[in-house]
């Protein structure tokens, strides 16, 4: 019985989260121009879409953004979190642990206005480096947290006995740390990608000079009065991810059966 | 001693915050011998490995290694090997490519790798199970791959940090077997460290007994437990019933109101001692023929012998193993030959002591 009620109520929840999605998605068919009515089925947003080069651009520019504001926090957040993990004073790991976690607790908002302020201080040309840099910001106390408990589930000895094994230092960080951090390591970039992609708040604030993002650019589009463009666009958006999904999936239940081969 | 010295500590002493770790260690260990550094947990045992292994630094004194000074080495130039008590094994890395781990690291041809490996894989009996992710092997399969990675490198000393302490019983039986067999094949110096005293006496050629950061005692499995040096290595090594006495005169001593004749000499006359009596030295008898009277207060069987727990009348624990049963409540003798008897001073250090043996042994 409790188990029926559960599932109606996860159901419910469902519905309510992806409903909006659907009805959108949805309106992106109509041959109409909002969201009233319904008229007849048509490709034309979609077409507008694609013919709107400036978009296509943002987009383009919106996973630049992530792909090389994720790579950089990755690589940055990695580091971070094994020299955290080094710290051997335990007042020292807690105040840097907490710093870290201020960042990510404090709103974007913030965030945002006080990057404005330190780009307009230091004179930074708002636009693509401005962008970069806020998302790299941000991202890296990301990557440090999803890395740090794999770091803590690596004991000692591990490094130990790679080194008792005659690895030198550069070899038990490339053979035995990384490897064994790896998942942690990708979930940390994934969650800083996701970010990215994500960001409204501190992208708002610090973009510039024409550059937007997909994020700002609905916004504005939003503000300018509703096009069914953005339905469309949406409605790409969601395919594309739905895709990613099942391809995740599948990479994880393969990496499962491998592991139990060999 | 006659082999030649492959390690040798000089008064080391290692603290770490304002608590003294080790005190004053120094000793030398020959090549191709099985040690075994027993201790409780928190004596210091594990810390001398690291300064050998040059995992932690002394914070005085000098390790040398085949008669140079490696102080300053680091782990990975040191021509020794660890096995892990929890082994450490690489979980990203199967059997084969934890074992080839050392010589990728050197850069090894990959036909020498697999030949290198394959051999050691035989000789710790693993081979076939080259391609199984570590965490699909058993407690004692994972505890041959860890010393296979080891031994792949040609080590010319083995450190062993409780590898047994993970087993079951009877797979810790088996090890003791194979680990001392293999060392003995390959003849290289084994350094064992353990909390588990029977592990000890079983396996050595040379025990350091180990607390509080000090070397009590050291020497061969009988003569620790033949003849040990104070309360402590008694009482951790073995069952014992220790009794305080009073040394009358040499070969004589008395304890329970009674005098004895033993064999030990060299201490003051009438100079307070305990005396240790080993429960499997005590022999049951008639209360007529015994040395000591005393009531029988319970007993456990043990499988091979009964371990009975009796009083005498000054109140005295003693702890008797004896091949037959007796009733309890049951008034007994105990009686013991002057061979026995081990007569121990209050606070002699190891030297006094051996220097006081010197004196009456030939």
């Amino acid at each position: 019985m409790s188990k029926f009620k559960n599932g109606f109520f996860l159901f419910f929840i469902f519905l309510i989260l992806y409903l909006p999605i659907f009805y959108l998605v949805y309106y992106s068919f109509s041959s109409g121009n909002n969201i009233a009515k319904f008229e007849n089925f048509s490709w034309q947003h979609y077409l507008n879409l694609f013919a709107d080069r400036r978009l296509i651009g943002i987009v383009l520019n919106t996973i630049l953004i992530a792909l090389i504001s994720a790579t950089i926090a990755t690589t940055i957040g990695t580091f971070g979190a094994i020299y955290l993990n080094d710290l051997t004073r335990p007042w020292a790991k807690n105040l840097t642990l907490t710093l870290n976690n201020i960042l990510i607790v404090s709103p974007d908002v913030i965030i945002g206005a006080s990057f404005l302020i330190l780009y307009s201080a230091i004179k930074l040309h708002l636009g693509f480096w401005s962008v970069l840099i806020s998302h790299i910001a941000f991202s890296v106390p990301i990557v440090v947290l999803m890395v740090l408990p794999k770091l803590k589930e690596l004991t000692h000895s591990y490094i130990d006995a790679a080194y008792d094994l005659g690895a030198s230092s550069q070899q038990v960080l490339t053979r035995v740390i990384l490897p064994f951090i790896s998942s942690g390591i990708f979930s940390g970039f994934f969650m800083a990608l996701t970010y990215s992609l994500d960001d409204f708040a501190v992208t708002f604030f610090v973009t510039g000079n024409g550059f937007s993002t997909l994020s700002v650019e609905i916004y504005a589009m939003a503000r300018r009065g509703i096009s069914l463009e953005i339905n469309a666009l949406t409605g790409i958006i969601f395919f594309v991810i739905s895709i990613a999904m099942v391809f995740y999936y599948f990479v994880l239940q393969r990496n499962k059966k491998q592991k139990r081969i060999n | 001693m006659t082999g030649k010295t492959i390690v040798e500590l000089k008064n080391i002493n290692v603290i770490i915050d304002d608590l003294q770790i080790l005190k004053n260690i120094s000793f030398e260990l020959e090549t191709g011998k099985f040690y075994t550094m027993l201790g409780p947990s928190g004596s210091g045992k594990t810390t001398i490995l690291k300064v050998i292994a040059g995992f932690s630094q002394p914070t005085s004194g000098e390790v040398f290694f085949n008669g140079k000074k490696i102080n300053q080495l680091p782990p990975n130039k040191r021509k020794i090997n660890t096995i892990f008590q929890d082994y450490a094994l690489f979980p990203n890395l199967n059997l084969f490519e934890n074992v080839a781990f050392g010589l990728r690291l050197q850069h090894k041809h990959n036909s020498e790798i697999s030949d290198r490996v394959s051999q050691i894989l035989d000789l710790v009996q693993l081979n076939g199970l080259e391609k199984r992710s570590v965490e699909e092997l058993s407690g004692g399969q994972r505890q041959r791959v860890a010393i296979a990675r080891s031994l792949v490198l040609n080590p010319k000393m083995l450190l062993l940090d409780e590898p047994l302490s993970a087993l079951d019983a009877k797979l810790r039986k088996k090890m003791q077997y194979e680990l001392r067999n293999l060392q003995q094949r390959l003849g290289i110096t084994f350094l064992f460290i353990t909390h588990d005293q029977e592990e000890a006496l079983a396996m050595s050629d040379f025990i350091f007994v180990i607390n509080n950061g000090e070397i009590l005692q050291s020497g061969t499995p009988v003569d620790i437990y033949d003849e040990p040096i104070n309360h402590f290595v008694a009482d951790f090594i073995g069952q014992s019933n220790i009794i305080d006495g009073t040394m009358v005169r040499d070969f004589v001593v008395k304890f329970v109101g009674k005098t004895f004749e033993c064999s030990d000499a060299g201490m003051r006359h009438n100079e307070p001692v305990e005396v240790v009596l080993r429960p499997e030295d005590l022999d049951i008898t008639e209360v007529k023929k015994g040395k000591l009277t005393v009531k029988v207060k319970s007993q456990i069987f043990r499988g091979d012998y009964y371990e009975i727990i009796a009083y005498d009348e000054d109140h005295n624990k003693w702890l008797i193993q004896s091949t037959n049963p007796v009733k309890d409540g049951a008034i007994v003798g105990i009686n013991f030959d002057p061979e026995d008897i081990h007569v121990m001073r209050f606070g002699e250090k190891e030297q006094e002591f051996d220097a006081r043996l010197e004196t009456y042994e030939d």
